[in-house]
């Protein structure tokens, strides 16, 4: 029995400890881009434009100038916010998951890496819609599948122009033209 | 490198274009020399002289030449002291070798050469009227002094104009809609100051073509910059202006990218003798500048140069900098015969029928070498091995040269033309009107043979494009102290120094047999403490 109970309790810990280890990895993945930031950020803007279901840009922030204010360096970060109102809508509209506006709107993250390669940081939103019931579980596995074609680039086509966000006070939030509806 | 230099690197006609153009943007912000001459409250660097006052220059000036002699009226030697610097004569003989560079002699891979494209590249030639060979640059009335004196912002050179101003409104570029003012040469004569980051940067920031396109650490973002782009250029704190390091004697501007003061030592010392505090790092912070809490990194500074630590990637903003030019891509042409301009993601120029395509970066992470200060260069004539990457410049330096430090670079990497008989790099003629002329007709052969013949080098008819590289010394936009490199971003065996040999480092190198050796003596510590503490619990247990 004491074997039984103790090999229980193993298991439990283990498992924890390997649920704890992998977590980071599971719920964010990150991929290495063939172009250059602002290459990688153009082509993503132009798919989510592409995509269809919705999408719209919603924003363009570089976390990277704060820091230069105060001063500092880091190496570029550019975050790309897509949003949908077909996946956002039933959320907002739902109390119980209403908290899930934290994750909205969705972000891509455009960055460089000291080893001088690009790298785009997405969340597994398949994932992690699973732990919030059926409903955010569904529309959470659409929105991972959407995200798959925002970062599938064609090489053959030409590099698209950065769009930019309005200048403050040509409407919207700051950075962000306000165009995706969350 | 100096100014000198970066004149003398300064490129063809494209970058007198944006000379034009980004002057005024340059001078958006009140004049830097101004704010620095206004410092806690007191005028620190005011003239004894207000030269509006001065009767030689209540003329109105017709040419520059002519404002010029009203100058040499009072300077009289000025003109014979610029006559002998870099910013003349494009030339830099190097003591060791005796080998000719300089702008005049060298071959890039950005606009490639002046020669046969003098009207254009004198744009940023700190003289007047040096159109083809025949420049006489003995005429004192001929030097410039306006281009690096003007304190209006309104000294505007363009290319096509062999270095001369404009002395009346004209459309440029031609057919562009936007025109550019005569300059009023009384009121510029009237306003001259000492050179401030407007002066220099007019050419320097935008050499190769293209604002920031060259150096990789210099562009106009230096002009106002923050804190975190350059602590000592800082508008907000120290405000240096670019003669504050190349401080300068009789017009001879210290540093130089020829002559560059690879490896310091010493204390630091007071500049003002340019002869023993050279435009470096340590003239001013000694080699041996951090403080005792992190003396470790002193150690690092017979092997290591300032800038590898404290400038941890260039082109920090998003002007960003040049990484190639490929030029056998040049002619080519759209359907309908039209010439194609692309520009990039960021808005960079990445493709233009006249002259090719280009990749640019921000941010980027120096390719770290070897370097004691020279650099040898190839000249026009040069043989070359196609077969290979030509190196257009090669910095000197080894890890068993104590003059020797690792320093951060740029290398821009291009394609270009050569002579596939005679084996030598092709000079070209780019820019101008006439029917031979690349950037008009697209036609290379004439272009190499108009260029070729008034290099005086012989042309087989034969090209092709051979793949070249150019290493700059990166030493501008220092980064705040909080932000230069950590020791793991060196100390690990994919970290930044990977590529360099000749040195031992801990974490990124092995040996086997040291290793070997460690890992046993640490086993055997281990050993003997469990050991140790076996026979103290037995021993208790046997007296308890």
């Amino acid at each position: 029995m004491f074997k039984v109970i103790g090999g229980f309790i193993g298991g439990v810990v283990l498992v924890a400890l390997l649920a704890y280890s992998y977590m980071g990895s599971l719920m964010f993945w990150e991929v290495e881009s063939p172009f250059g930031v602002e290459e990688t950020v153009a082509r993503i803007q132009q798919n989510v434009q592409k995509v269809g279901n919705g999408w719209a840009l919603s924003g363009l922030r570089n976390p990277g100038k704060a820091v230069e204010s105060s001063g500092g360096n880091v190496l570029p970060v550019m975050m790309v916010e897509a949003c949908s109102t077909k996946y956002s809508g039933p959320i907002l509209k739902d109390d119980s998951v209403r908290f899930l506006s934290i994750l909205m709107p969705c972000k891509i993250s455009v960055y460089k890496k000291n080893d001088g390669k690009t790298y785009i940081g997405l969340m597994n939103a398949g994932l992690m819609g699973k732990m919030f019931g059926p409903m955010v579980g569904d529309i959470m596995a659409e929105v991972a599948e959407d995200q798959k074609k925002f970062i599938l680039f064609d090489p053959n086509e030409p590099a698209p122009p950065m769009i930019k966000p309005a200048p403050p006070g040509a409407g919207g939030s700051a950075g962000a033209s306000a165009a995706g509806g969350c | 490198m100096t100014p000198t230099s970066r004149t003398i690197k300064a490129s063809l006609g494209v970058a007198a274009m944006l000379v034009a153009f980004n002057a005024s943007a340059l001078q958006a912000k009140p004049d830097a020399a101004a704010t620095q001459a206004v410092n806690g409250g007191k005028n620190a660097h005011a003239s004894t002289a207000d030269h509006s006052k001065f009767k030689e220059l209540q003329k109105n000036f017709k040419t520059g030449p002519e404002v010029t002699e009203a100058c040499l009226l009072c300077h009289t030697e000025a003109a014979k002291q610029v006559q002998h610097t870099k910013h003349w004569t494009w030339q830099s003989l190097d003591p060791k070798t005796g080998q000719l560079r300089g702008k005049k002699n060298i071959i890039n891979n950005y606009c490639t050469s002046v020669v046969s494209n003098e009207k254009d590249c004198m744009a940023c030639h700190a003289g007047y009227g040096w159109k083809d060979q025949s420049f006489d640059f003995s005429v004192e009335k001929n030097v410039d002094c306006l281009i690096c004196h003007d304190s209006t912002g309104t000294y505007r050179k363009l290319p096509g104009y062999a270095g001369h101003p404009v002395y009346k409104r004209v459309e440029f570029p031609h057919g562009s809609g936007r025109f550019v003012e005569a300059v009023d040469l009384k009121k510029v004569a009237q306003s001259i100051a000492m050179p401030s980051r407007s002066n220099c940067g007019s050419c320097h920031f935008f050499g190769g073509g293209a604002n920031g396109a060259k150096h990789g650490d210099m562009d106009s973002s230096l002009q106002h910059p923050g804190k975190y782009l350059d602590v000592h250029m800082n508008e907000q704190g120290l405000n240096f202006s670019c003669t504050t390091c190349h401080a300068t004697s009789s017009h001879q501007v210290s540093g130089s990218r020829y002559n560059v003061a690879a490896a310091v030592t010493g204390k630091a010392a007071i500049r003002g003798n340019v002869d023993s505090t050279p435009s470096s790092c340590q003239s001013c912070h000694g080699n041996k500048p951090h403080s005792e809490k992190m003396s470790r990194l002193n150690q690092h500074t017979d092997k290591i140069a300032c800038q590898t630590c404290h400038i941890p990637e260039y082109a920090r903003n998003d002007i960003g900098t040049e990484l190639s030019w490929d030029w056998s891509k040049a002619t080519i042409m759209d359907e309908n015969g039209k010439r194609i301009v692309r520009k990039d993601s960021a808005g960079r120029r990445a493709f233009d029928s006249q002259k090719g395509e280009w990749k640019w970066e921000s941010h980027v992470i120096p390719e770290y070498r070897w370097f004691n200060g020279e650099s040898t260069y190839k000249v026009i004539g040069d043989k070359i091995d196609p077969t290979q990457t030509v190196p257009l410049s090669v910095v000197g330096g080894s890890p068993d040269d104590p003059g020797s430090r690792i320093w951060p670079t740029k290398v821009h990497r291009g394609k270009q033309p050569y002579d596939t008989v005679n084996l030598t790099l092709t000079v070209q003629h780019t820019g101008g009107e006439d029917d031979t002329a690349l950037w008009h007709n697209y036609d290379w052969q004439k272009a190499i043979g108009t260029g070729m013949k008034a290099a005086g080098l012989p042309y087989s008819g034969q090209y092709d494009f051979v793949d070249t590289e150019l290493t700059w010394p990166i030493t501008h936009m220092v980064a705040p102290k909080e932000d230069a490199l950590t020791c793991v971003q060196c100390h690990s065996k994919n970290g930044r120094l990977k590529g360099v040999p000749g040195i031992y480092m801990p974490s990124r190198d092995g040996n086997q047999w040291l290793d070997m050796i460690g890992w046993t003596v640490a086993l055997l510590t281990l050993l003997g403490v469990l050991a140790h503490g076996a026979i103290r619990i037995l021993t208790s247990k046997k007296e308890g």
